[in-house]
C-alpha cells in the first residue's frame, strides 16, 4: 500500500506551488518572473490560455508536471516542457532564466535553490554571491577609473603622434618636391658629364682597339653587377610581389652573420638597410653591396674544383633540402609522435652541426682581386671621374627620394591603421610584449605581428600579421586579429586573436591554441580602460536587476 | 617437371616482390606465403580420408583419425555436439612436433555439450534433435542438416589444407634470382599445365622458413604450419560477417581479388570498399537463404584470409531464379585460411537469422548492460588541451542547452605518453576537473594504450622490466618498438600475472588522480607499432607459454581488454565498467564497445559506418559506432548534420576528431546547423529507454541491438543485401540520409513473406503510415531522416531533455504504441539504477506492455523489485482509426478518467496516466 496514486501527490504539490508566495507579494506560479506574473491569471471560468494562444486549459493544469502548451508556458515551474524557462528570482543577487531541462534535476542552478525541490537541500547562496559580485564590480569600476587616467595619457600621446605624423607628412611632401627638382638638375648634369665621358672613352677605345677583351670586361662590370643582383633579387622574391622582404631573406643561411643557425629578423633587416622590404632598385644599390661579400664567401666555399652535384646547388636550396633529409618526411598521423624534449634538443644540435658551415678562416674570399680596370689617359680619366661624381650626386638624390617615399609610405600605412576612436591605441604600435609558457616565448607587437619562439632555441614562427579589429558591435576594440602567419604542416596559415582587457600595466596574461594553428592571446592594457563605457554597461546590467 | 615447378613457385614469388606492384604498406595474399600456398589448393584439391577403425564415440562427441593420403600424415578429428543446434569440429595433428596453439579466452566459457546418437553405415550419421551431421570417409567431408535441409558442408571442395610441423631441411633451397621475363614465361607454362604439386612433397615455397616484407624479416623458426578449410552453404544465397572490413554488409566474391583479410592492423586513413584488414578480426561468417540461416565460427587467432565464392545476386538474377524456380548450381563457399593453430570450427545451424546470431552469442558472450551514460552522447577530440578546455566545453553544452554525457581525453593528457600519469601543467588538478563533470551527472573517459614508454624513471616501465612483463624477442630480450611515446615496449597480457599487475594499476590507491567514475579507452592495441612490419608487432616475438606472436596476434587486444576490465571491476565492484577498444577479436564484446577507427570526414565513410556496424553487430559487437563527423578532415555543415543524425541511431554515439582538424563542437556552427545537431542529440536521448532495454535483452538473449533487415524478413530476397538501413531491435527502421543535397531518399519496407506483404510502419515524427512493402520515396529536410516504428511494437521513450542521461533517471516515460493490422502491439521496457550490478539480483523492472482490444496492459516479466520514482507521463497510440472520447486507467482497484489529445495522422495521446513503473494497471480507451 506504499504505492500512492501519483496524481494526488501532484495535485498536492500544485496547490503548494500556486499558493506559495515567493519573496515579493505577487502570487504567481512557481518559476514565473514578476514581470510575467500578470500573464498567469485565471479567466473567470477557471481556464487559462497558453501565452502563445495555442490552447486553453484549466488554470489548475499550470505546473501540474504535464506539458500542455506548445510554447511550454503552462509549466514554468517544472521540467515537463522541453522548451520552457524557469525564472530564478535570486533575491540578493542577479535574477536569471534557466532552461526547464535544469529544473528538478538534482543540481542547484539558481543561487536561491528555487529550481530544486526541498529534498535536494540547495543552499541559498545569493546574498554571498551578490556581495562578492558587488565587490567585483566595485574593483572593476575602480580599475577602470585608474586605468582611464593612463588611457587619457595614451589618448593625448596618440593624438600628438597623429599630429606629428601629419606634420611630418607635409614636411616630406615639401621635401620630395624639392628633391625632385634637384633630381632633374642632377640628371642633367649627369647626362652632360656622361656624354663627355662617353666621347672620351670612345676615343680612348679607338686607341686601344687592339687591346684584349679585358677592357670590355671591365666596361661590363657594373652591368654584370646589376645582372647578378637582379638574379639574386628574383631568387629571394619567392612570393613574386616585386619586393624582397625580411622573411624572404630569412631562409638564406648565408646571411646568418652571427652563425647561430638562424637568420633573425634583425640580421635580415641589416641587409635591407633596416627596412621591411625593398624593390629591385633599392636592392641593387643598398642591399646587394652588403649581401655580395657573403655570397662570394659562400661561393668560394661551395665551388671547390672537385664538387659533388649536391654541393653545387645554390646554398639557399641546400638548406631546405638538407632539412628534409635530416628529418625524415613525416608520414601521416604518426608524424606527430612525441619525441622527448631532451632528444629534441640533441636532434636540433645535430641539425645545427650539419648546417653548411661558412666558418671564418676557412674561406679565402677573392673580393679584392677582381679584374683590374684599364688605365686611361689622364684627360679621359678626369672626365670619367667627373661623370662618376655626377652619377653619384644623382644617385644620392635618387636614394634620398626613395627614402622619403619609403617614409611617406610608412606614414600612410600608419595613417590607414585603426588606432581607435581617440587614437588611444596608437602608442602601442612599435611596442612589443612577450609571454613565456613552458615551451614557447610568445610575442605580440600590436599593429604589426605576433610570433612564437621555442624556449630551447630554434626559429621564430610568425603566428600572424596585423589584420583588423574584430570585436563585436560596441566591443569592437576588445579583440584584434592577426592573420596570414606561417603555414602549418598539413594545415592552414597560422592566425591569432588577441582578447584585450583593462589593466594598469600592459601585459600578456596567457596564450593558448584551442584550434590547431589558431592562437588566442589574453592581453591587458590601460588603453582598454574606457571608464565611461564600463559605467554605461554596468548601469544597463544593473537596470536589468 | 617437378623441379621446374619449384623454380616456378620461387620465381613467381620473386616476381611479385620484384615488380613491387603493391604500393601499400600491407600484404597481399600473394605476398603472404601461407596464404598463397593454401589458396593454391583451390585448383586441384587435397586428399584427406578418415582412417577406418579409429572411430571412438562418446555421449556428446566422437573422434576419429584422418590421413592426408598424399603424405600419409595423420590427424585427429573431434566432432562435438553443443547445446543450441551447434557442432564443434576440431582437427589437429595426431602427434605434432610441438603443440599447436589453441585459442583461449575467446569463448565465454566451456560450451555446454549435448547428447548425440551415432549411426554407422557407409557414412557416419550423428543426430542431435532436429539436426544431424553426416561424415563421409573418403574423400573426407561432413554435411550438416537442419530439419533434413542440407545447410552446411565441410570440405565439400576438398580444400582442407593442413601443414604439419616438420624439421627444417639442412639446406633449404636458395631462392633463385633470375630475370623477370623468364620467370613470367615459366609461370605461364605452369598455369597451363595440368600437373600440380602433390601435397605430400616438402614445402619449397621460399616463404616457408623465412619471409621478408619491405625491410622486415620474419624468422619463422617453426616453418610452415598453415590450416585451411572450405565451408559450403547449399541453402544460402548470401554470405556476411567476418568483420572488420570497410565494405558492404554482403560479402563479395573474391575471385579475381584478394581474399578478405583478418589481421588486426592500425591502418592509417583506410579506404572504403576494401577487403583489407582493419583493427579487429572476428572470424564468424553467416550464410543466409530464404529458408535457412547458418553460421561458421572459425576460432583461430593467427593471421587469416577468407576467400568467398558466390554468384553475386542482384534483383534481376534473383527475379530470374524466382520465376524459373531454378537454384544456382553452385552454393556459396567460404574458404578460411590461417597461418597457424588448428582447425577449430563451430557450425551453427540456425535455422533462422536470429537463431544463428544467438548461437554465436551463446559461444562468445555479449556486452553486459552498459551504464546509461555509455549509451548517451560522447564528446571527444584529439585533444581537449587542458582542464580549462574540458570545463568550458562542458559548460558550453549547458549554455546551448544540449545534452552531453561524457567528455573524452586523448593521449595528450598524459605526461609524455606515460599512461597512468597526467601532464602536470595542462592538468594540474584532474580530480577537481573530474568532479566538475560528475557533479553535472557527466563522466570522463581517458585513453590508456598498451605501449609503455621505455623511460627508466617511469614506474610502469621499471616494473615491467624488472619482472619480465614485456613481450620478448626470439632471443629473449624485451621487444622495443616505436609508438606515441617514442621507444616503447608491450606488456605480455597473455601472462595472467601481467594482467593482474595491469589490472591493479587501475586501483584508486595506485591511480590516485582519477575517480571511480572515470572510464577507459584502450586504443592502439592491435598492437600498433609504427616501425613494425605492417605497423604491428613482428610475428616471431614470443609470448607467455612460449607461443609465437604469429599464433596469437589477433588476440592481443582482447587480452589487453581482459586486463582493463578486471582492473575496473576490482576498482569498483559495484559499477559496470565502460571500455572502448579499437582492436577486437571474437569475445571482446564481453569487455568493450568498439568504434570503426580512424575514418574520414566524407560521405562514403558515413555510409560505411552503418555497413560496418551492422556486420559487427551480427558478429557480437552490437556496441558499435563511428567517429561522428569523421576523424580525419573537416566536415562541412551538411555532412556533420547528417552524421549526427546517423550516429544518433548507432549504439555507440561519439563525436571525435583528429588533432589537425578544426574544432567542431556543435556551437561553432551556424544557428541552423546547431539546431539540427541539437535535435539529433535530443532524439537520441529520447530513445535512451529503448537502447537501454535493447542492451538488457542483448545480454539476456544474445539478440543484436541493431540488425540488418534480413534478421526479421528472412524470406525477402530484395532485403538481403540492404545495408543503408538498419533495424533497432524489431521496433525501429532507420534509413539515415547519407548523400549530399538530397530532398528525398528511397526507403525499403521489407516484406514478411514472398508475396510482398509487409508490416505497417509509422513515421516517428508524423505517424504517417506505410502499408506496402517495397521501395518508397520519402521526403527529407535538413532536420529529418526517415525513421519508422513498426506497427505491432511499443517503444518506451523519455521526452524531457536533460543535460545528461544520469539526470533523467527519475524522469517520466512516454510509451509510443504503433498498431499492426490486427490493432495490436507489444513491447518491453527494462529499467534499474542504470549503474550497478544490482539488476543481477533482481533489482530491476522488466515489463511487457501489450495493447489489444483497445486496452493497454502491463505484465512484469520478473518481479519488479527496483524502486523507481519514474512514472508514465503520456501514451501515444498510432493507427487506432478513431478518436476515443477518453480513457480509463485502473490500478490498485482505483479507476480514473484520462483526457485524450489528438496528434497528426490520427495518432492520439492519452494524457498523464501518471502510474508508477512498478504498478500493475489496465488502460482502456473509451469510444464515443
Amino acid at each position: 500500500m506504499q504505492q500512492k496514486f501519483l496524481p494526488l501527490l501532484l495535485i498536492a504539490l500544485l496547490v503548494y506551488a500556486l499558493t506559495g508566495v515567493q519573496g515579493i507579494d505577487v502570487p504567481r506560479p512557481r518559476g514565473v518572473s514578476l514581470v510575467k506574473a500578470p500573464l498567469y491569471q485565471p479567466q473567470p471560468d477557471g481556464k487559462w490560455s497558453c501565452i502563445d494562444g495555442s490552447r486553453t486549459i484549466p488554470f489548475t493544469q499550470i505546473n501540474d508536471d504535464y506539458c500542455d502548451c506548445a510554447d511550454g508556458s503552462d509549466e514554468p515551474g517544472t521540467a515537463a516542457c522541453p522548451n520552457g524557462q524557469f525564472h530564478c528570482l535570486n533575491t540578493g543577487h542577479q535574477s536569471v532564466d534557466i532552461p526547464s531541462s535544469q529544473v528538478q534535476d538534482g543540481i542547484c542552478d539558481c543561487c536561491d535553490g528555487s529550481d530544486e525541490l526541498e529534498e535536494s537541500q540547495c543552499e541559498n547562496t545569493c546574498v554571498a554571491l551578490g556581495a562578492a559580485a558587488a565587490i567585483q564590480r566595485r574593483n572593476e569600476a575602480e580599475l577602470h577609473m585608474k586605468g582611464a587616467e593612463k588611457r587619457q595619457e595614451m589618448i593625448n600621446r596618440g593624438k600628438q603622434l597623429k599630429a606629428d605624423r601629419s606634420a611630418r607628412r607635409s614636411e616630406l611632401n615639401a621635401r620630395i618636391k624639392e628633391q625632385e627638382a634637384l633630381k632633374t638638375e642632377k640628371e642633367q648634369l649627369k647626362a652632360t658629364a656622361e656624354a663627355l665621358e662617353h666621347e672620351a672613352v670612345e676615343a680612348f677605345k679607338e686607341q686601344q682597339r687592339e687591346l684584349d677583351a679585358d677592357t670590355a670586361q671591365a666596361e661590363q662590370e657594373p652591368q654584370q653587377m646589376r645582372q647578378e643582383a637582379s638574379l639574386t633579387f628574383v631568387r629571394y622574391d619567392t612570393n613574386k610581389d616585386g619586393f624582397v622582404e625580411i622573411t624572404e631573406l630569412m631562409v638564406d643561411m648565408n646571411l646568418d652573420r652571427d652563425r647561430n643557425g638562424v637568420v633573425t629578423v634583425e640580421e635580415a633587416k641589416y641587409f635591407l638597410d633596416e627596412r621591411d622590404r625593398m624593390d629591385l632598385d633599392a636592392f641593387i644599390t643598398l642591399a646587394w653591396p652588403r649581401i655580395k661579400p657573403l655570397k662570394m664567401l659562400a661561393d668560394g666555399l661551395f665551388q671547390p674544383p672537385v664538387s659533388t652535384p649536391a654541393e653545387e646547388r645554390a646554398p639557399q636550396q641546400d638548406n631546405s633540402k638538407d632539412a628534409q633529409q635530416l628529418e625524415p618526411e613525416p608520414t601521416g598521423e604518426h608524424a606527430d609522435m612525441d619525441v622527448p624534449d631532451e632528444e629534441d634538443g640533441e636532434d636540433e644540435e645535430q641539425y645545427d652541426d650539419e648546417e653548411p658551415d661558412v666558418g671564418v678562416g676557412e674561406a679565402t674570399p677573392d673580393v679584392e682581386t677582381t679584374t683590374a680596370a684599364p688605365i686611361y689617359d689622364p684627360e679621359t680619366q678626369r672626365l670619367i671621374e667627373q661623370a662618376n661624381e655626377a652619377r653619384n650626386a644623382y644617385e644620392e638624390v635618387a636614394r634620398h627620394i626613395r627614402e622619403i617615399e619609403h617614409e611617406i609610405k610608412e606614414l600612410d600605412e600608419q595613417e590607414g591603421k585603426d588606432y581607435g576612436p581617440n587614437e588611444e591605441w596608437s602608442v602601442l604600435d612599435g611596442e612589443c610584449y612577450t609571454f613565456e609558457d613552458r615551451e614557447y616565448v610568445y610575442t605580440l607587437c600590436p599593429f604589426d605581428r605576433v610570433s612564437q619562439k621555442p624556449r630551447n632555441g630554434g626559429a621564430e614562427t610568425t603566428l600572424g600579421r596585423w589584420d583588423q579589429w574584430v570585436g563585436e558591435g560596441a566591443n569592437k576594440y576588445t579583440k584584434q586579429r592577426y592573420a596570414q602567419g606561417a603555414a602549418c604542416w598539413n594545415g592552414p596559415q597560422r592566425s591569432a586573436i588577441i582578447n584585450i582587457k583593462c589593466a594598469l600595466e600592459p601585459r600578456i596574461t596567457s596564450v593558448s591554441e584551442p584550434n590547431r594553428c589558431e592562437y588566442y592571446y589574453e592581453f591587458e592594457t590601460p588603453a582598454a580602460c574606457d571608464s565611461d563605457a564600463y559605467t554605461a554597461s554596468a548601469q544597463s546590467q544593473h537596470d536589468e536587476l | 617437371m617437378r623441379c621446374s615447378l619449384f623454380v616456378c613457385l620461387i620465381i613467381g614469388a620473386l616476381f611479385s616482390y620484384g615488380a613491387g606492384v603493391d604500393p601499400s604498406n600491407f600484404k597481399t595474399c600473394e605476398q603472404s606465403s601461407f596464404c598463397r600456398r593454401s589458396r593454391k589448393v583451390q585448383s586441384a584439391g587435397s586428399k584427406y580420408a578418415l582412417i577406418r577403425g579409429t572411430l571412438n564415440t562418446y555421449s556428446d562427441s566422437l573422434t576419429a583419425d584422418l590421413i592426408n593420403k598424399e603424405n600419409h600424415h595423420q590427424f585427429t578429428l573431434k566432432l562435438e555436439a553443443l547445446v543450441g543446434n551447434t557442432f564443434r569440429l576440431q582437427i589437429d595433428e595426431k602427434q605434432p612436433l610441438r603443440p599447436r596453439y589453441r585459442v583461449e579466452h575467446a569463448l565465454k566459457g566451456k560450451p555446454e555439450t549435448t547428447r548425440i546418437s551415432v549411426e554407422e553405415s557407409d557414412e557416419l550419421t550423428i543426430t542431435v534433435g532436429t539436426s544431424k551431421a553426416v561424415i563421409h570417409g573418403d574423400p573426407f567431408r561432413i554435411d550438416f542438416y537442419e530439419h533434413d535441409v542440407h545447410v552446411v558442408s565441410v570440405n565439400a571442395k576438398n580444400w582442407l589444407y593442413f601443414e604439419h610441423l616438420r624439421q627444417k631441411a639442412q639446406t633449404p633451397p636458395e631462392p633463385a634470382e633470375g630475370n623477370d621475363q623468364a620467370q613470367q614465361q615459366q609461370q605461364d607454362q605452369q598455369d597451363n599445365s595440368e600437373e600440380v604439386q602433390p601435397a605430400s612433397e616438402p614445402i619449397d615455397d621460399p616463404g616457408a622458413w623465412e619471409e621478408n616484407f619491405k625491410s622486415h624479416h620474419d624468422s619463422k623458426p617453426y616453418g610452415p604450419q598453415a590450416v585451411a578449410l572450405d565451408f559450403s552453404f547449399p541453402a544460402a544465397e548470401i554470405l556476411f560477417g567476418i568483420p572488420e572490413h570497410a565494405d558492404s554488409f554482403q560479402l563479395k566474391s573474391t575471385s579475381g581479388t584478394d581474399p578478405y583479410r583478418l589481421y588486426n592492423l592500425d591502418v592509417f586513413e583506410y579506404v572504403v570498399d576494401s577487403k583489407m584488414a582493419l583493427y579487429g578480426s572476428v572470424p564468424v561468417l553467416y550464410a543466409h537463404g530464404p529458408k535457412r540461416t547458418a553460421g561458421v565460427y572459425w576460432q583461430n587467432s593467427a593471421e587469416s584470409w577468407v576467400d568467398i565464392y558466390t554468384t553475386e545476386t542482384n534483383v534481376v538474377s534473383s527475379l530470374v531464379n524466382f520465376v524459373s524456380g531454378s537454384r544456382k548450381s553452385t552454393p556459396p563457399v567460404a574458404h578460411f585460411i590461417s597461418e597457424s593453430g588448428i582447425v577449430d570450427a563451430f557450425i551453427m545451424l540456425g535455422p533462422q537469422p536470429l537463431d544463428a546470431f544467438k548461437q554465436y552469442a551463446a559461444l562468445t558472450g555479449t556486452h553486459e548492460l552498459p551504464q546509461s551514460f555509455a549509451l548517451a552522447y560522447h564528446q571527444s577530440r584529439w585533444n581537449y588541451n587542458d582542464e580549462r578546455d574540458v570545463t568550458s566545453v562542458s559548460a558550453k553544452f549547458d549554455e546551448f542547452n544540449m545534452p552531453m554525457d561524457t567528455m573524452w581525453l586523448d593521449i595528450e593528457y598524459t605526461d609524455g605518453k606515460r599512461y597512468f600519469t597526467w601532464d602536470k601543467f595542462k592538468f594540474p588538478e584532474p580530480l577537481t576537473m573530474i568532479k566538475n563533470l560528475t557533479e553535472l551527472g557527466r563522466h570522463l573517459v581517458i585513453i590508456i594504450d598498451p605501449h609503455i614508454k621505455r623511460d627508466n624513471a617511469y614506474f610502469f616501465h621499471q616494473d615491467c622490466t624488472e619482472n619480465g612483463y614485456y613481450v620478448k624477442t626470439r632471443e629473449g630480450n624485451d621487444y622495443e618498438g616505436w609508438c606515441w611515446p617514442g621507444s616503447a615496449s608491450y606488456p605480455d597480457f597473455f601472462n595472467p600475472v601481467v594482467r593482474d599487475y595491469y589490472a591493479s594499476q587501475y586501483d584508486l590507491s595506485k591511480f590516485k588522480t582519477v575517480s571511480k567514475d572515470v572510464m577507459i579507452w584502450n586504443d592502439m592495441n592491435e598492437p600498433s607499432v609504427f616501425n613494425g612490419p605492417e605497423v604491428t608487432a613482428p610475428k616471431d616475438l614470443v609470448h607467455y607459454g612460449n607461443w609465437e606472436h604469429r599464433d596469437v596476434h589477433n588476440l592481443y587486444g582482447h587480452m589487453h581488454l581482459m586486463g582493463t576490465f578486471a582492473g575496473l571491476k576490482q576498482r569498483d565492484p559495484e559499477q559496470r565498467p565502460f571500455i572502448l577498444t579499437r582492436a577486437h577479436f571474437a569475445g571482446s564484446q564481453r569487455y568493450a564497445a568498439i568504434w570503426t577507427g580512424d575514418n574520414l570526414a566524407d560521405w562514403a565513410h558515413l555510409q560505411h559506418s552503418i555497413k560496418m556496424c551492422l556486420t559487427e553487430a551480427v558478429a557480437g559487437f552490437s556496441f558499435c559506432g563511428a567517429d561522428v563527423g569523421g576523424f580525419f578532415g573537416n566536415p562541412d555543415s551538411e555532412l556533420l548534420e547528417r552524421w549526427y543524425q546517423t550516429g544518433a541511431f548507432l549504439p555507440f554515439f561519439r563525436a571525435h576528431a583528429h588533432i589537425d582538424t578544426k574544432r567542431r563542437e556543435p556551437w561553432l556552427f551556424p544557428e541552423r546547423t546547431r539546431a539540427v545537431i541539437k535535435s539529433a542529440l535530443l532524439t537520441r536521448y529520447s530513445y535512451l529507454p529503448l537502447w537501454y532495454t535493447s542492451f538488457y535483452e542483448l545480454e539476456q538473449t544474445g539478440a543484436p541491438v541493431i540488425r540488418p533487415l534480413l534478421t526479421h524478413y528472412p524470406a525477402d530476397k530484395e532485403a538481403f543485401a540492404i545495408d543503408s538501413q538498419l533495424l533497432v531491435q524489431h521496433r525501429l527502421l532507420v534509413r539515415p540520409v547519407m548523400q549530399q543535397g538530397v530532398s528525398k531518399v528511397d526507403v525499403y519496407f521489407p516484406a514478411i513473406d514472398d508475396k510482398k506483404n509487409g508490416d505497417y510502419w509509422y513515421d516517428v515524427d508524423t505517424f504517417q503510415r506505410q502499408e506496402r512493402a517495397g521501395y518508397e520515396s520519402i521526403p527529407v529536410t535538413d532536420d529529418k531522416i526517415p525513421v519508422f516504428q513498426r506497427g505491432g511494437s511499443i517503444v518506451p521513450k523519455k521526452e524531457r531533455p536533460r543535460r545528461s542521461s544520469k539526470l533523467m533517471l527519475n524522469d517520466p516515460y512516454t510509451l509510443v504504441i504503433c498498431l499492426d493490422r490486427q490493432g495490436k502491439a507489444a513491447g518491453t521496457l527494462f529499467l534499474d539504477d542504470e549503474k550497478s550490478y544490482a539488476y543481477r539480483n533482481g533489482e530491476s523492472i522488466y515489463v511487457n506492455y501489450e495493447f489489444a482490444n483497445n486496452q493497454l496492459t502491463n505484465r512484469f516479466i520478473t518481479k519488479p523489485l527496483y524502486k523507481s520514482d519514474a512514472w508514465i507521463e503520456r501514451i501515444i497510440i498510432a493507427g487506432l482509426g478513431y478518436v476515443p472520447i477518453d480513457a480509463t486507467i485502473t490500478a490498485k482497484g482505483i479507476s480514473q478518467k484520462l483526457e485524450i489529445e489528438q496528434r497528426s495522422n490520427g495518432a492520439i495521446v492519452v494524457r498523464k496516466p501518471a502510474v508508477k513503473m512498478n504498478v500493475d494497471f489496465a488502460l482502456k480507451l473509451n469510444a464515443a
